[in-house]
Parts: structure tokens; sequence; C-alpha cells
């Protein structure tokens, strides 16, 4: 069983990053933007199945104009990222996620606020994760750099694929 | 009783008799069931319904073929015509492949082999040479999901390797969709072929899936047709699990058997022997028969062509010949002094072993045997030649009284019969007188030799003196002497040295002593040397001394045209050759420049569309290092440089021409009025410098018929929800129409020779902030682009820009929000 994934976010969220973490356990802290796509694959053994996650992970994009949606088309899932010390990448994700659904449909998807290390830079407020929450989004503090969550927050995303 | 009927199942009663009349009624039954028909067949389980309909459709396709073939034809013609013009194209490549590979062999060893092999086995020559040269293995098929690009299915071939299959065909669609983005191809096309090297990748796309087949070599084209075959056989078998497919092959297994059928394809080098024995059996019977006719013609042939070349002999005179059984006779004369009949025999090929001939002597009176006979006998010297001259023999040239004496005995013996012989101009002559002769000639050639003077010279019992002055420079006095058949040894000589003045020697010594740099030529102009070009000031001094030492006597040595060079002044005429190349640069004003301590400044003006200072350096000679410039930019007022400047600021359309006139630039066409009046406040601004910019020739473009249709596009609005970047289904009509008139204005407007092009700006309430508000803003513009282009408006032609809460329509009731101010609106740019 394959899925097709996309990574979805402003750049230099840590789109790419996070997905080295999650198929090749490293880091690194030298920042090379992603130009096109680049695909990877991972398997993930879930209690019944085994999936092979297809992992898009597409340019950055700021500005909206500039997004490819057609490299979205046939996914079944998106990984939205926001860069935590940088507020403004929320709306940016969230965006990307409106006109990817607007173009396929709605879909299952998981919400990473990024670099949950650097927490004396960290500019979201609690109250605003937890309001996103509620409205039953899953929804996860990562960091490519420690790795903290990243496993987890890439199986949810497959269950719910696979559902 | 009745009436409690009535009281308690009256109603039921009536309702049963108006459904019971409903369904006797035919007209009435059919407006009720045409009334849930189309729910009920979007209720129906699809497979069943599908199954139920299949037999109705299928005759009515059949009828309405009967009954007009047209309507169906046009129906399919967009499915059909995209396909059939791929298979011709195809067709024409698969022509061209055949022709080139025909041509590249058809003077080849390989291609004589070939042209036998399709004599052999009865197929076209072109099908031979296809079949040996269209080497190649198809070594590995992908089945690529065309929507997602997950991987369906994968067969490679024996031991072909590959990296993990399934990011492969991730990476393909990438690809794919890669190119149809970037070159805004249509959806039927796609990109069918790839090339890495020796790889090639074949891509064929069906509706579910895209067949990829990897080939290593050079396949013919046909393989098309083959691997499409084998798409549309998986796609027939398979189509629901296609269409359904998620990720999950499992409903899939039996395609790979299918893909199997494609990697099995392969031509590989065929090896087949040349059947030489068959070749060498025929030539062994062919070879002698044909020899042995042909060798018995050909000695008869030759034996004719001995006899007539003995005829035309002098001296020979054949009687009778004949051939009998192979064998050839002749009988006839001939004079000693004549050619030898066997001796002409070699090389005329006929065998000596099977003549027979018969010759008798006889002193023949022709000249050319006279001739020899009197060469012979009186053996004439070498300075006399005899010769034939209108059949008589005469001698000439110079001989001693004895010999003379001979030959006149030899023409008396001659008169009684044979030719005339003429010895009557044979000189008389005694070696001495010969000798002296030679001995003079020999003197008279020194004596036109430059830098030899003969002083005095005689002769004296056999022997010669000669006395006189030499250059060393010149020729050698004893090497001229032979060929003059003089006899050295009995020549004296004595030559005393002298320097020689005439200018050709005084040139010769003056380049072995001064050695003259390559820069400077020494010529001889009506007797005086000159020397031109250039040299350091050393030599100069040098050649000034050989000058005065020359003065007494010799010829005069110009110096005056040599200029000194030392390498700082050679240096600053490269500098001032700079200087002035830059002075005529247009754009370029020098101010000031100096040299010192050997470097140069130099300062001034440039405008920044002018040629770089810096790269004019390039091919002078003058060492950058030392150079040093301080330019100030300004912008120049010569016209050429404002052209360039006004086509970058503003962007002229097509339609207009810019042109330089008597130091005048003139705009000419026709433009949107917005454009002429951005031209008309340039050509003030130019003004008040003193350019003259004459935009009084420009017309403005006249779309007045579209003003209306203008008004009704720019009054369009696209409202949505609060929160929502994808408008309702209430604004789809809108959408339609608004399709509808972009596409009738853009047509218009391109029939006019303008683009336009619309500005889709989003626009967003103002509750909530403004991060938020000016993304969905863009996000609400970008939604409608693609709403658009879905409904056949170009995308190039959309422009999208979000502006957030900054342009509202109307002023803002900052509690609720304007549902009004949610909202896209378009605006129009001609270019
Ligand atoms: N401290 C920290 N740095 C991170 C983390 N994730 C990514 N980075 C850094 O952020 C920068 C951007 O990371 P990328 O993964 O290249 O970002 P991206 O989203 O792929 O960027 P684009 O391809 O340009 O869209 C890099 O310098 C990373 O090292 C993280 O969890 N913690
Ligand atoms: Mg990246």
């Amino acid at each position: 069983m394959q899925k097709k994934i996309c990574m979805l976010g402003g750049f230099a969220v840590g789109k790419t990053s996070l997905v080295r973490r999650f198929v090749q356990s490293i880091f690194s802290d030298t920042y090379l933007t992603t130009v096109g796509v680049k695909i990877d694959k991972k398997s993930v053994a879930l209690p019944d199945k085994t999936v092979d996650l297809i992992l898009w992970d597409l340019a950055g994009e700021d500005d909206i104009g500039s997004f490819r949606v057609s490299n979205v088309r046939g996914a079944t899932g998106l990984v939205l990222v926001v860069d935590g010390t940088r507020a403004a990448t929320l709306a940016v994700a969230l965006t990307l996620r409106e006109r990817a659904e607007a173009e396929f449909g709605a879909m299952p998807f998981v919400l990473l606020f990024n670099k949950s290390d650097l927490a004396d830079r960290w500019a979201i407020s609690d109250s605003e994760i937890n309001e996103l929450r509620q409205l039953g989004w899953q929804i996860y503090l990562t960091s490519a750099l420690s790795g903290e969550n990243v496993d987890d927050a890439f199986r949810q995303l497959a269950s719910m694929v696979t559902k | 009783m009745e009436t409690l009927r009535q009281l308690l199942v009256g109603r039921e009663i009536s309702e049963l008799s108006r459904v019971t009349h409903l369904l006797d009624e035919p007209e009435q039954l059919a407006t009720a069931v045409g009334g849930v028909l189309p729910s009920a067949a979007a209720r129906a389980h699809h497979a069943q319904l599908g199954e139920a309909l299949a037999p109705a459709v299928e005759r009515a396709v059949q009828r309405s073929i009967q009954k007009s073939p047209r309507t169906l034809t046009d129906i399919l013609y967009p499915v059909f015509l995209p396909a059939i013009r791929k298979s011709i194209g195809e067709k024409i490549d698969q022509t061209f492949q055949s022709l080139n590979e025909t041509l590249r062999h058809i003077f080849t060893w390989h291609g004589l082999k070939w042209r036998f092999e399709s004599w052999r086995t009865g197929a076209s020559f072109s099908e031979v040479v296809l079949k040996h040269s269209l080497v190649y293995r198809v070594e590995h098929v992908f089945l690529i999901n065309r929507n997602s690009g997950l991987l369906i299915a994968h067969v490679t071939a024996d031991n072909a390797t590959s990296e993990d299959p399934q990011l492969i065909s991730s990476m393909l669609s990438a690809i794919q969709d890669f190119v149809k983005d970037s070159f805004n191809e249509k959806e039927q096309s796609s990109l069918d072929t790839i090339r890495f090297g020796e790889l090639r990748l074949w891509s064929e796309v069906g509706p579910f899936a895209t067949l990829v087949a990897v080939i290593r070599g050079n396949p013919p084209e046909e393989l098309h047709e083959i691997v499409r075959d084998v798409l549309l056989r998986i796609h027939d078998e398979f189509s629901q699990a296609l269409e359904q497919f998620d990720g999950d092959s499992s409903q899939l297994i039996g395609v790979e058997t299918q893909l199997q059928t494609c990697v099995e394809l392969k031509q590989e080098d065929s090896n087949q022997g040349f059947p030489w024995l068959v070749v060498a059996a025929v030539l062994l019977i062919l070879i002698p028969a044909g020899g042995w006719f042909f060798l018995s013609w050909q000695s008869g042939q030759r034996w004719q062509a001995y006899v007539s070349r003995l005829g035309t002999q002098p001296g020979i005179i054949v009687a009778e010949q004949k051939v009998r059984d192979g064998q050839f006779y002749i009988v006839g004369l001939r004079d000693p002094l004549a050619a030898d009949p066997q001796a002409l025999l070699s090389g005329t090929q006929v065998d000596p072993a099977r003549v027979h001939s018969q010759w008798q002597f006889y002193q023949s009176l022709e000249p050319e045997f006279v001739l020899k006979r009197l060469t012979a006998s009186l053996a004439p010297p070498d300075s006399v030649r005899l010769s034939i001259v209108n059949d008589r023999i005469v001698a000439e040239g110079e001989a001693t009284a004895t010999w003379i004496n001979r030959a006149r005995a030899a023409a008396r013996q001659l008169s009684a019969g044979g030719p005339e012989f003429d010895i009557s101009r044979v000189r008389d002559v005694s070696p001495e007188e010969r000798e002296a002769e030679r001995w003079q000639a020999y003197v008279s050639r020194l004596g036109t030799q430059p830098g030899i003077i003969v002083a005095e010279q005689k002769v004296r019992d056999g022997q010669f003196y000669i006395v006189g002055l030499r250059d060393p420079l010149a020729a050698d006095p004893q090497a001229l002497l032979s060929g003059t058949q003089v006899d050295p040894a009995r020549v004296h000589s004595q030559w005393q040295f002298y320097q020689s003045l005439e200018p050709e020697f005084v040139l010769k010594r003056l380049m072995a002593s001064l050695t003259p740099p390559k820069s400077v030529r020494l010529s001889i102009v009506e007797d005086r040397i000159v020397a031109e070009g250039e040299a350091p000031d050393t030599w100069i001094d040098r050649a000034r001394a050989a000058a005065r030492q020359l003065s007494a006597g010799g010829p005069e040595f110009d110096i005056s045209k040599v200029r000194d060079v030392s390498p700082q002044a050679r240096a600053a005429e490269h500098w001032q050759h700079y200087v002035s190349r830059l002075e005529a640069q247009p754009g370029i004003i020098v101010a000031q420049q100096t040299t010192r301590g050997g470097h140069f400044y130099i300062s001034g003006l440039r405008d920044p569309l002018a040629a770089d200072p810096q790269a004019l350096l390039s091919g002078t000679q003058v060492d950058p290092a030392r150079v040093h410039s301080q330019w100030q930019f300004y912008q120049s007022l010569d016209p050429k440089f404002v052209v360039k400047r006004l086509m970058a600021s503003l962007t002229p359309p097509k339609s207009v021409q810019l042109s330089i006139v008597q130091d005048r630039i003139v705009v000419v066409g026709e433009a949107p009025a917005a454009w002429i009046n951005r031209a008309r406040a340039a050509a003030q601004q130019l003004s008040a410098d003193g350019v003259a910019l004459d935009v009084s020739q420009l017309r403005e473009l006249s779309l007045a018929e579209l003003n209306h249709l203008r008004e009704a596009i720019q009054a369009t609005d696209i409202f949505f929800y609060s929160g929502k970047a994808v408008p309702g289904p209430e604004q789809m009509p809108v959408l339609d129409r608004l399709a509808d008139q972009l596409k009738e204005f853009a047509q218009n407007a391109r029939k006019s020779g303008v683009t336009a092009r619309f500005m889709l700006t989003g626009h967003s309430d103002a509750t909530g902030r403004e991060t938020a508000n000016v993304s969905i803003s863009a996000a609400r513009a970008e939604t409608v682009r693609a709403l658009l282009n879905k409904r056949g408006v170009a995308p190039d032609l959309l422009l999208v820009r979000g502006a957030g809460t900054f342009e509202p329509a109307v002023p803002e009731n900052s509690r609720t929000g304007s549902s009004t101010n949610r909202r896209v609106s378009v605006t129009i740019n001609l270019e």
C-alpha cells in the first residue's frame, strides 16, 4: 500500500529538514532552499499493515500566487508545517491548505509547529494552538533538530490516510 | 356500518382510488415516473444500473448511427483527432527512420550483405537494414497512476538494475507535471520521450495510468504501437481497479504478466554468417567456361594487331601471313637495322612458341635507314647533328677538316639512287678556336657581376690568365666556371679583396654589423639605403654612427624614418591611443588625463548604457594594473541613449516604433490612451533637457466598441462567505458569464493588436488579523483564477493580487464586517 503525502508550508519552515529527520534520522543546520519538488519514501509499519509514504517535499512559497497546486494532485494527505518562531507562517500554511482543498477537495492533514527547540524565540501563544485543537485538528510541536514528535506526527498521518 | 367505515378509513380509500387511477392512466404514470427518474437513477447501485442500461444504450447508439452518422462523429471528433494526429506523426517518423538507416548503409560492406539477405528472404531492403541497425532492449516497464504518480506495477528485464521504482515513478510524474505547467501544454499531449545517453524513456498516457518503458539502445518507432497496445489491454481488463486505485495494488496482480510482454521486447545484434560456400561454388563453375571462350577470341585479335604493327614498321615488308589450328605463320623481307620482329612479339601476349616466321635480309633506301648506316660509318663528333629534312639527310654544326672530307666522300657514293646527303652547313672548327670563344664568354660574364672588377686577362699557350678585384660578398669566380666548359686546370686567376660601395653590398654589410630589430626594415631606394620602422634609442645611435662612417664616398644611409620607441614612449603612445578611443565613444566624456611615474590617471563622465571603459582597455596593450580611473555616471542626452532609456522605462507596446530622425526621436504607431499620456509626459520632461521627442504621430487605439464590454467586466464582483477562499455555489453563474466576457474581450483586443490582461484583485473584510486578511484575499484571487481557467480563460492573461482590507468597496462597519467587501474584482490592463 502506498500513499502520496505533500509537505506544505512557507519557505525555510523546515519541510526538507523534517523529511530528512524522518527518513534518514539526520539533521543539518545549513539551509538549502528546495527548488521544484524533492521526493522521498519511507515505509511505516502500522499495527494492521505497512504503508509506503511517498513524500513530496515542495518548494516553500510565501507568495500564494506562485504555488504549483498541480503537485498536490492525487495526494491523500498533507503535512502543514509552521515555523514556530515566525507567526506569519501559520497563515501561509492555512492558505496553502485552502488552495489545495479548493482544487482537489478535503483530505486528512497534520499541522506541525516546527523548531520547538528554539523556545526563547517562540512566537505562537499556547492559547492560539489550543483554539486550533478545539477544531479537532491533529497538532504537534516538532523539532527536526532534536527529532521530537517527528515520528509520531508522520505515523499519525499514516494511520489517518489508511482509514 | 358504511358511515363508520367512511369515518375510519374514508381518507385512505379516496387516496387508494387516486393511486389506482394514476397507475391505470399511462399519461399520468409517465408524468409521475418522469419526476423521480433522475434521482432514482442517481441512487441506484452503479454496477447494476450499468448492466441494465447497457443493452438499451447500445441499441440507441446503433439507431443514432444509422439515422445520421454525423452526430456521433461530431461528438467523438475531439477524442479521435489528437490520437489520429499522433499516429500520423509517428508514421512519418517511422518512414524517416527507415529512410535514414537505408541511406546510411547503402554503400557499405554491410549494405551488400544485407542486400543479399533481402534478396534471399524476400523482405524489403529497408526492413533488413532496420532489423540489423536498431539494436535495443526494453529494460524496465513502469505502470504509474496518472492522478497521484504512485507506482502500480514494475517489471524488470533479466539483470537490469534500477533505483527504488516507487521513487522513480513519482519523480517521472513530477517531471511530466512540470513540463505541462511550464510550457502550458494542453491536457491531451504529454512528454512522451526523455533521453539520458544510451537510455530512452518512452511514455504512453492512458485515461488512468501511464506506461513508461525504459529502453537501452535504438528502438524502432513501431515499439510505440506495441507499448500502446499493452496499455490499452491493461485498461480494458482492469479499468475499474485502475480508476479506483488508491495506493493498494492487490487488485491489480495480473497487470505484471501484461507488462512482462514489454520487457521481453528486444533486438540483439544478430550475427548470421555470409554464405561463402554457395558463392564459391557458383564462381568455380562459371569462371573456366567463360574463360575458354574469351581466350580463344582474344588470341586471334592479338595476332592481327601484331601483323598490322609489323606492316607499319620501316624496313619491314610482310609478304604473307596465315593462321591454322591455333598456329601463326608469317613470311617477308627486313633491313638488318629495322626493328627485330621477334622482339616486337614481346608485349603483344601472342605466344612466341606458336609463331613460325621466315625473314630475308635486304638494304632499305628509306632515309632513316640510310641515316642510321651513315651515323655508324662516319661517327660524327658531338658538335655535328644529322637529321632528315624533306627526305634529304642534312648535317649541321662544327667539325674538324678531316671529318668534313670523309663526309664528302660518303655523299658522293650515295648520289647513285639513294637520298641526298647535304654537308654544306658544317663549319670547319679547330679545338683551340672553340676554347678561346668559351673563355671570352666567361670573362664577359664576370664583368657583369656586381662586386667583381676584371683588371686584366689574356690567353697564352692554351692557358688562361685573369687578374682583378672582388668583394668578399660577391659571387665566387671559381664557382661561375662550372658549366662554361672551360677547363679549370688551365685557368690562373689572382683576385684582390676590396669593399664594394655598391648599395646592395653596403646593405648586406649593414645588416651583418647593425643587426637591426625586427621592427626595422632596410631597403634600397634610388641608390640610397633607407631604414624605416621603430627601434630603441640605443640602436638608433649605432645606426647614426654607421651613417657617418659611410658618408665618405659610400651611398647615403637614411635613418630619419626610424621612430624612437623606448618602452616608456611606446606605453605612452598606447595610452594616447586608448584615450582617443574613449573620446570617440558616445556616452563617454573624458575630463582629464595624465601620465605620471609610469601610471595613467583618467577621470570623466559616463552613461551607464555606454561601453565599459574597462572593457575597452583589452586589446590596447595598456597594462590595466597601471590605469587609475574615476568615472562619474551621468545621463547622456545622445538620442541613441535616450531611446534605450525610453525603451526600458516606457516599455512601448508592439504596435509602437521609436526611431531617430535627424537627432529627433520620433514615436509612431497606435497605443492605448494611458500609454500615450505617459509618452507625452516623458516628452515634456526631455524637452527641458533639450532633447526632442516627437509624439505627435501617435494615434490612440480605437477600442470604442469594447468600452461597453469593459465596463460590464469591471462592474463584476465575485463574493465569498466569511473566512472562505472558495466562492459559494450561487456565484457559479456569475463566473460562467464573466469567463465568456473575458474571452470575448481578449479576442477582440488581440484583433486590434493589443494584449488584454485581467487583474483579479482579492479583497477581505476587516475582521481578523491583517496578515490573515492579506493571504485570504490573495487565495480568493487565486481560486477565481483557477475557476476561470477551468472555464477556458488562458491562465497567462490572468494576473492575481491580494489587497487585503486596503481597497474596500464600501466603508466598513467594523463590528460585523461587510459581505460586500469579501470579493474578487476585475480590472483590465491593455498592453
Ligand atoms: N533549530 C532548528 N532549525 C531548524 C529546524 N528545522 C529546520 N531548521 C533550519 O531551518 C532552515 C530551513 O530548513 P529547510 O528544511 O531547508 O526548510 P524548507 O521548508 O525545506 O525550505 P524551502 O525548501 O526553502 O521551502 C535550515 O537552516 C534548517 O537547518 C528545527 O527543528 N530546529
Ligand atoms: Mg525545502
